[in-house]
Formats: structure tokens, sequence, C-alpha cells
């Protein structure tokens, strides 16, 4: 049997052997270490030299520019490498190659879709069209709300550390030159305690979202026309043991608002069928589980629509419950057309 | 003072439509002197009802003045007709809904405005094989 845990691995082209999840967290934490370095190293030099300038103190003169520049580099460097680190989790090679890939093949691929003025208000999405599958003709894109959350949380974290950082490198050195301003601590436990909790927050999700995998939706055909029916192929990747996996066919309407001074946003689900559901499911690594399956639109159904203020959204709702942890959920858009011959 | 009477008639019996037919209607105006009538613009559009703010978009428009009518009489009969495209359809949802219609808007003298909306609605066209069920 393999060991859960390698201290080396193996490279062959851009092919590696070992663990995605270790890489991803080691390659955070050294980002991670290079920012509060930075931030430390950074705060440090402006308030021994600008703001409380100490004679006392080693002066870098003309090197000072040289000092900060190096040191912003370090914090700039280790918050984009975070930030870069925990955008591409759960993004595999694969995909990273065909949004490359994408952006010089788009305005060919494009021509799948009838143009906007063929079908005014018809949101004419080209990242529907754009990704190929492997079992079918469209690979659908994901849209996933923790994506955003964790983006936003991994930002929270870079500014609690960065303000812990100075907080305390200004109190030590009150401390050192005997003057100890404790206020400025006592500001700084506040931001220690979200630094850690948002750390924290980013490494579980990290871990929790390798563990799921990746969760791929192919679909025979689009756009999809309603009365027509549509071959799926779901592939649902990771290492867990799933309550129940289902799929949903969902239409919702969306409308902004104003309301006073503040712009309001409801959302009213108008359909919802399930495409399929399965219960007591466990996924090994290394083994997706895979099902294929049929999607009817219903006849009546109302065309995608998009306007300045409303908008009427088809997509497919994938929903997965864990055993132990919390419902994840990730959508996948889609576009209904109107029946029309010849387009 | 009596208001300008304003009428707009579509020709087709029971004012639904399926996208792609070609719209033909006219257009009348009286109880207004000839010279009061200063233009007259004639609209065909979409608007959205519902929770959110009102989204308005216009297929089909032509403005007309007196010198673009016949002796100058903005008043007369006027016909017209427009191909309907393919999007959006009439829809009723929960908190969206989008209506057709034709509007005429007419300006009067001293900057005074009077409209007046004849809805329609549209549908989706019929495919190939739901007309052959038609002629089955």
């Amino acid at each position: 049997m393999a060991p859960r845990f390698r201290f080396l691995g193996k490279k062959r082209g851009k092919r590696r052997t070992g663990s995605r999840l270790v890489g991803s967290v080691g390659e955070a934490i050294f980002f991670g270490l290079l920012f509060l370095l930075g931030a430390v190293a950074l705060t440090s030099l402006v308030t021994t030299q600008v703001i409380n300038p100490t004679a006392a103190i080693y002066r870098p003169g003309l090197g000072f520019w040289l000092a900060v520049t190096v040191l912003s580099s370090f914090v700039f460097i280790g918050g984009a490498g975070v930030i870069l680190t925990v955008l591409q989790v759960g993004v595999s090679a694969e995909r990273r190659s065909a949004i490359v890939q994408r952006a010089t093949d788009l305005d060919l691929i494009q021509d799948a879709l009838p143009s906007q003025k063929d079908f005014p208000s018809i949101p004419r999405e080209a990242n529907l069209v754009n990704s190929p599958g492997v079992e079918l003709a469209y690979r659908l894109p994901a849209i996933r709300s923790s994506a955003w959350k964790l983006t936003g949380m991994t930002l929270l974290a870079l500014v609690a550390t960065g303000f812990a950082a100075a907080l305390v490198v200004i109190s030590l050195e009150s401390w050192f030159f005997g003057e100890f301003e404790w206020v400025l601590l006592a500001f700084a436990a506040p931001y220690i305690v979200c630094g850690i909790w948002t750390a924290s927050y980013i490494v579980r999700e990290i871990w929790w979202n390798s563990r799921i995998g990746p969760t791929c939706v192919e679909i025979s055909d689009l756009p999809l026309r309603p009365g027509h029916e549509y071959a799926i192929f779901l592939s649902q990747g990771g290492r867990v043991s799933l309550a129940a996996l289902k799929m949903m066919l969902v239409c919702e309407e969306e409308s902004t608002y104003s309301q006073g001074t503040d712009i309001r946003t409801e959302t009213k689900v108008v359909y919802e069928k399930p495409v399929f559901e399965r219960e007591s499911i466990s996924i090994e690594p290394g083994v997706p589980l895979e099902m294929r399956e049929s999607l009817l639109i219903p006849p009546n159904a109302m065309h995608s629509f998009q306007s300045g203020h409303n908008l009427l959204r088809w997509k497919l709702v994938v929903s997965g419950q864990p055993s132990t942890r919390p419902q994840f959920v990730r959508n996948f858009p889609v576009v209904v057309y109107p029946n029309v011959d010849g387009f | 003072m009596i208001e300008p009477l304003i009428s707009l008639q579509f020709l087709s019996s029971d004012g639904a439509y399926r996208s792609g037919d070609v719209l033909h209607a006219e257009y009348q105006i009286d109880a207004v002197e000839t010279d009061d009538v200063q233009a007259v613009e004639l609209s065909i559009l979409w608007f959205t009802e519902g929770k959110g703010d009102e989204d308005l978009a216009v297929h089909f428009f032509e403005r007309r003045v007196s010198t673009d009518a016949d002796d100058g009489d903005l008043r007369r009969l006027y016909r017209f007709k427009t191909e309907l495209p393919n999007s959006p359809l009439t829809y009723s949802g929960e908190i969206l809904k989008i209506r057709w219609c034709g509007r005429v808007r007419i300006f009067l003298r001293r900057g005074k405005e009077l409209f007046f909306d004849q809805p329609f609605q549209l549908l989706p066209r019929q495919t190939n094989a739901e007309k052959q069920d038609d002629l089955a």
C-alpha cells in the first residue's frame, strides 16, 4: 500500500507525482509566510526610518528605497501567490490548458450559437460552447459560489495579517525603546484572531474541495430548445461518501429594483424538476462516479431572457449531501432558445 | 377641450402573432386640428412588468412630421408593417412579465404629448413539424 504522505515527488514533463492537496497547501503556506515576512519587515523599516527615526539603528541611506522596493515585492508576490493558489483549487491542469486554448479559438467557436441579432434579449453565453466534452458534445462551465467566498476570505486574511503584523511590529519597537504602546498590541489582537481564523478556514476549504473533487457535466447539444430531449453525462470525482447526489433542472426569474436609495435583487424559482437522484454513493480516488441520463426541456418552456433589470435563467443544479459535512451545490447554466427552424 | 383620439389597429383577428410573422397595422388621429399635430411617433416595443424596474426595447420605430404626410395632414389613416423578431416572447411569470405593444405618440402645440398603447402577444414560431400537424 502506498504511503499517504510522501516528502519527495517526481516530475515528468508537466506531470507530478504526489498529493495535489499537500502541494496546494504547501504553496499557500509558502506565499503566506512570504507575505507575512514582507509586511513585518516593511513595517519595521518604515517605522524605524520614517515615522520614528532612531539614531541608534543603522540608517541605510539611498539603500532605503531599495529595501522598500524589495520588501514591497515580498508583500505583492506573497499576496498574489496566496490568491492565485486559492483560485486554482479544484481546477485541473487540463482545464487551465483549455482556458488558454479558448482564448485562441474564441471567435470561431462562438459561431456555434445564433447571433444576438437573430434572438434579441437572449444571453449569448459563449462560455457554454467553447469547451468540448469527452463523452458528449459540450462540457458545461460550473459556477461555484464557494469560489467567490474563498477569494473574499483570502483577501480578508491578507488584510488582517498585514494590519496585525504592522501593529505588532510597532508595539514591539515601542517596548524595545522603553515606551511600551500596549494599546497598539490590544488593537492588533482582533486582527491576529481574524487572520488565524480566516487562514484555518482557507486550509479547511482547500482540503474539503480536494476531497469532493471536480463535478463535470456534459450535454449532447446546445442551445436547448423547448420539447427537445438531450443526453446528459455527469462525472463526480473525489474521495467522499455521499448520502445523496441529485441533479435538478431549474428555471428562475431574477428582478433588480430600486427601493429608496438601495438596489435590491429578488430571485424566484419558477420551475424545478429532478433529472436524476441517487442515494448512498461512495466515490473512490481515481474512479469518478459516471452517470448518463436524459434531459427533457418542457415543451412550453420560456426561453432564457436578459435585460437591464430582469432575468430569466435556466440551469442544471448538482447537489450532494456528504455524510458529515454540509451540502455542496454546483450550478451549470444553460441557455434555452425558442423553437425556430433554420437556427 | 376635447382630447384628441388616437386609434391603432392590428390587422390580425386575435391580436396574437408568431415570431417571424409580418405585423400589418394602421393608425389614425381624430378630434384635433391638422395644424395642432406637429409630429407622430410609432413604436412596436416590448417592456417588462413585475417586481423589477421596467426594461423597454423598441423593435420598430418611425417618426413622421407634417412634411412626411400627404398635404401635411398627419391625422390621416396610415398603414405600416414590420417583421416581428424571434424574441423575447410574451411571458407571464411570477415576478417577471414581458409585454408587447404598439404605441402611437403624438406631439401637439405648446409641448403637449399624448400616447396610445395597443397590446398584442408574440408567440413562438411554429416549427415545420407543427405546421404539418396542423395541416393533417
